[in-house]
C-alpha cells in the first residue's frame, strides 16, 4: 500500500517534470510536438522561406502596373502604366499587393526628415537598392527575401546561410562574447533563449542596408529583436523589433511565419548574384557596350537610366 | 612614369585596417603541442564534433618541391634552412632596388608586386609535410589531360599576344616566357578569348589580373570580380557549425571573397545534371568517424587549378584530437588530370573568442577597383584617340610579374619550395 502511493507519487512528479519541460515559451507555441535538440531546445535546423510580399514592402500596399512606372496616358496615380526598364517583362514585372507585415496600425513611425529620405529612395529605387548592386542583403531583410535560407543550430552557435549573394549570419549564444569592433552589412547576432523562444539582439548595423524594395532603411544606429518560435514542425512564428533613433520615433515590429521548404530533397541552391549585377554596374564601362538598339521585328527599347549625382557607385558607397 | 597602371589597387577594401605586417619579418610558429590536445569530442547526439574555426597553422605547399621528389617529409634542419631562406626573400621584397635588379623594376611590376606583397604572403613556418599531395606518391599533380593541355595552350596564347608589345616582352621578363617582343600590337586583341576567363592558374606572370585586357569586366578574372572563392579552398579560415542533417561550413578567404556553405547529410541523389554551380553540389554521409563529402556539379565557370564542370571530390572531414581536423580531398577530372590525385590538409582549431569576430565578405561591395581599372582603360584609348596618350596596347594590364606572394617569379628570390 505504501510503496503504491510512492510510485503513484512519483509518477505524478515526472508527470508535472514532462509538462514543464514541453508547456513551450511565453506563447505556449509549439510544445511537445516541435523537433528538439537533445538538450530540449526546439530544433530550428532546416530550410526556411518567408512566402509572403515583404521583401516589396513590408507595409501593406496595392499591386502595382511594374516595378517600374511612368505616368500613363491618363494623369492619375492609379493610372500609372510600366516604364522602360521592365516594358518588355509584361506583366511578369507587375508588383503583388500585400496586406502588410507590420504591426499594430501598419504605419513605420519614420521621424519627419526621415520620411522624406524613405520617399526619394522610393521614387529612385533603381539607383539606391543595394539589393539591385548584389549587396549583402542585411538583417531582417535577408530573412524574407523571396530565396530559401538555411539554418544550422550547432551546440554552442547557430548559424544562418542565405541563397541570396551566399551571405550568412552567425547568431552567438555565448554572452560572454565580446562586441566586434567595426560596422557591418550583416550585423553582430547574440542569441538567448525565453523559454522555448529564440531571442536575438542585432546591432552593429553599417547602415547601407534597406529593410524592402520599397525605400524603408535604417542608420548606423538600428538594433533589432528577433523573436522565433517554433509554432509546429514546420512554421517559425518570427518577429521583429526595429529601434533606431536617428531614423524612427519609436520602435516598431513586424511578423511573420516563416515555412519550412518541404520537399524532401530541399536544398539551397547558387544564387551568386555578383556576375547578374556586372552588367548593371559597369556595363557602360565596356570597351563596346552590350546594350544597342534592338532592329526588324525585335522590340527596340531606348532605356534612359540616368544615373543623379551623389548616387555614382563611389558616392554612393562613400556616402 | 607614364604608365598608369591600376590592376593592383584592384579590392582592396575587404580587408583594409584588418592586416597589420610586421615591418621585420617573422616566420610565425602557430604550431602547437600536440600530445596537450585532448581526445575527440562528440556531439550530444553521438556525431564527432566538428565545430569550431579552423584553419592551416603551417605552410605546407601543394606540390613537393623539386628537390625533394622522393621525400615525404622535412627534416627539421631542412625546415630551419628553408624557413630562413623564405623570410630572407620576403625580407629582401621591400627594397625596391631588388625588384629592380630582379629584372623589374616596371610600373607594372612595382604596383602590382606591392599589392600581393601585403595581400598573399604567408607568414607561416613550414610543416612537416613536403606537400599535400599525398597521391601520387611523387606529390606532384598527375600530367595535364588533353582538354587541359589544350586549354592551357591557347590560354597561353592569348594571354603572351596581348602582352607582346608591352614592356614586359619588351625587357624579357618572367611573365613573357613563351612569348616574344613585337613591336606592333596584337591586331586581335579585342577578340572573345578562347576560354572564359577564370584564374591565373600556370600562366606565366604574377601580380594582378589574368590576362592583359580590360575591354570587359569578364576580362580581369575571377579574383577581380570577388568570386574567387573555390572548393576546396587550402587557404582561408572556416567556421564550421554542426546541426544533425547539415553542417554549415562558413569560409573566410581571398580577402573579403568568403562565402557560405551549407552541406546536407543525405543520401539524396545529387541535382539534375543540367544544374550546375559555382560551388558544385554537396551530399554528405558519415563513414565510422569521417564526414565524407561528394561534390560534383560545377559549373563550367567555376575554377580549380583549371578544372571545371567535369571535376568530382570527396572530401574527408576527420577530427584527430580536440584541436586537429584533418582535411583530406580526392580529386577526380580525367579531363583535367590523367589520373585522379589526393591532398591532405592539418587544420588547427582556433580560439572561438580571439576569433570571434565576423568578416564579412565586403570584396564585391568595396570593389571600387573594378569601376577603376575599365574607367581607366577607357581614358586611356579615349587619349589615343585624340592624340593626346600613347597605344594602350603598349601597356601591361594583368599578370604582368611582380612579386607575387613575396617572391620573384624566377631566379634567387623565386619561391623555395617551388
Amino acid at each position: 500500500m505504501v510503496d503504491r502511493v510512492k510510485s503513484g507519487l512519483m509518477v505524478g512528479v515526472l508527470f508535472i517534470g514532462m509538462a514543464a519541460c514541453n508547456v513551450g515559451g511565453p506563447d505556449g507555441a509549439g510544445g511537445a510536438s516541435v523537433p528538439r535538440t537533445p538538450d530540449g531546445r526546439p530544433d530550428f535546423s532546416g530550410i526556411w522561406q518567408a512566402n509572403n510580399e515583404a521583401h516589396w514592402d513590408l507595409q501593406a500596399h496595392e499591386a502595382r502596373a511594374g516595378m517600374i512606372t511612368q505616368e500613363g496616358a491618363y494623369p492619375y496615380d492609379y493610372a500609372r502604366v510600366p516604364a522602360a526598364p521592365v516594358l518588355a517583362l509584361g506583366a511578369a514585372a507587375g508588383v503583388p499587393g500585400s496586406i502588410g507585415v507590420v504591426d499594430g496600425d501598419g504605419e513605420i513611425p519614420y521621424t519627419a526628415e526621415a520620411a522624406v529620405i524613405k520617399q526619394e529612395n522610393f521614387d529612385n529605387w533603381v539607383d539606391r537598392d543595394p539589393e539591385l548592386k548584389c549587396y549583402l542583403p542585411g538583417v531582417p531583410r535577408a530573412m524574407y527575401m523571396p530565396y530559401p535560407f538555411s539554418v544550422t543550430q550547432g551546440a554552442n552557435q547557430i548559424q544562418m546561410g542565405f541563397t541570396f549573394s551566399n551571405a550568412a549570419r552567425l547568431i552567438h549564444m555565448d554572452p560572454e562574447t565580446t562586441l566586434p569592433p567595426d560596422y557591418t552589412y550583416m550585423g553582430f547576432s547574440l542569441g538567448r533563449w525565453e523559454g522555448d523562444s529564440l531571442i536575438v539582439d542585432s546591432n552593429y548595423f553599417n547602415g547601407r542596408t534597406w529593410f524592402d524594395r520599397a525605400g524603408n532603411y535604417h542608420s548606423e544606429q538600428l538594433t533589432l529583436t528577433e523573436k522565433l518560435t517554433l509554432q509546429t514542425p514546420n512554421v517559425i512564428q518570427y518577429e521583429v523589433t526595429i529601434e533606431d533613433p536617428e531614423v524612427f520615433t519609436r520602435p516598431w515590429t513586424i511578423s511573420m511565419p516563416l515555412y519550412r521548404r518541404m520537399e524532401p530533397n530541399a536544398q539551397l541552391l547558387d544564387y551568386r548574384c555578383i556576375e547578374f549585377a556586372e552588367e548593371f554596374m559597369y556595363g557602360g564601362l565596356r570597351k563596346e557596350q552590350l546594350v544597342k538598339r534592338w532592329e526588324s521585328e525585335t522590340m527596340i527599347i531606348d532605356v534612359t537610366r540616368k544615373i543623379p549625382p551623389g548616387e555614382r557607385l563611389h558616392e554612393w558607397y562613400g556616402r | 612614369m607614364s604608365k598608369i597602371y591600376l590592376a593592383g589597387i584592384v579590392v582592396l577594401v575587404g580587408l583594409v585596417g584588418v592586416l597589420q605586417l610586421p615591418n621585420v619579418v617573422q616566420l610565425v610558429d602557430a604550431q602547437t603541442e600536440e600530445s596537450a590536445a585532448g581526445p575527440a569530442p562528440t556531439t550530444s547526439w553521438g556525431d564527432p564534433d566538428l565545430e569550431g574555426i579552423w584553419t592551416r597553422d603551417a605552410e605546407v605547399p601543394l606540390q613537393r618541391p623539386s628537390s625533394f621528389r622522393d621525400r615525404e617529409f622535412f627534416t627539421d634542419d631542412e625546415r630551419a634552412d628553408l624557413d630562413r631562406r623564405r623570410a630572407e626573400i620576403i625580407a629582401r621584397d621591400a627594397s625596391r632596388e631588388r625588384r629592380d635588379s630582379n629584372g623589374g623594376g616596371t610600373a607594372e611590376q612595382d604596383v602590382g608586386g606591392a599589392y600581393n606583397a601585403e595581400i598573399y604572403i604567408s607568414h607561416l613556418r613550414l610543416g612537416q609535410r613536403t606537400s599535400m599531395i599525398v597521391d601520387p606518391p611523387n606529390g606532384q599533380l598527375p600530367e595535364l589531360a588533353p582538354r587541359a593541355k589544350e586549354e592551357h595552350a591557347a590560354l597561353l596564347d592569348f594571354s603572351l599576344n596581348l602582352k607582346r608589345a608591352t614592356e614586359v616582352c619588351e625587357n624579357d621578363l618572367p611573365a613573357c616566357r613563351g612569348g616574344e617582343y613585337n613591336t606592333t600590337p596584337w591586331e586581335d586583341r579585342d577578340i572573345t578569348p578562347p576560354f572564359y576567363i577564370t584564374s591565373r592558374n600556370a600562366l606565366p606572370g604574377g601580380g594582378g589580373g589574368v590576362v592583359s585586357r580590360s575591354n570587359h569586366p569578364e576580362d580581369r578574372g575571377h579574383g577581380e570580380r570577388c568570386m574567387s572563392s573555390t572548393i576546396p579552398d587550402f587557404r582561408g579560415f572556416r567556421r564550421i557549425v554542426q546541426s544533425k542533417n547539415q553542417i554549415a561550413i562558413f569560409y573566410d578567404t581571398g580577402q573579403g571573397q568568403g562565402w557560405h556553405r551549407t552541406v546536407p547529410i543525405s543520401d539524396a541523389p545529387h541535382l539534375p545534371s543540367n544544374v550546375r554551380q559555382w560551388w558544385g553540389d554537396s551530399r554528405a554521409r558519415w563513414e565510422d568517424d569521417t564526414l565524407v563529402v561528394d561534390v560534383t556539379n560545377f559549373s563550367p565557370k567555376s575554377n580549380f587549378l583549371g578544372a571545371h564542370e567535369n571535376l568530382h571530390l570527396i572530401e574527408r572531414w576527420r577530427r584527430l584530437d580536440a584541436e586537429t581536423l584533418e582535411y583530406t580531398v580526392t580529386v577526380d577530372d580525367p579531363t583535367t588530370w590523367v589520373e585522379p590525385w589526393t591532398a591532405v590538409q592539418t587544420l588547427k582549431k582556433q580560439a572561438d573568442q580571439m576569433n570571434r569576430i565576423y568578416y564579412e565578405p565586403r570584396c564585391h561591395e568595396g570593389n571600387y577597383g573594378m569601376a577603376a581599372l575599365l574607367i581607366g582603360a577607357r581614358e586611356d584609348e579615349r587619349a589615343f584617340a585624340e592624340g593626346s596618350g600613347e597605344d594602350p596596347a603598349l601597356k601591361c594590364l594583368g599578370a604582368c610579374g611582380g612579386f607575387a606572394a613575396g617572391f620573384a617569379d624566377e631566379g634567387d628570390d623565386a619561391n623555395p619550395l617551388r
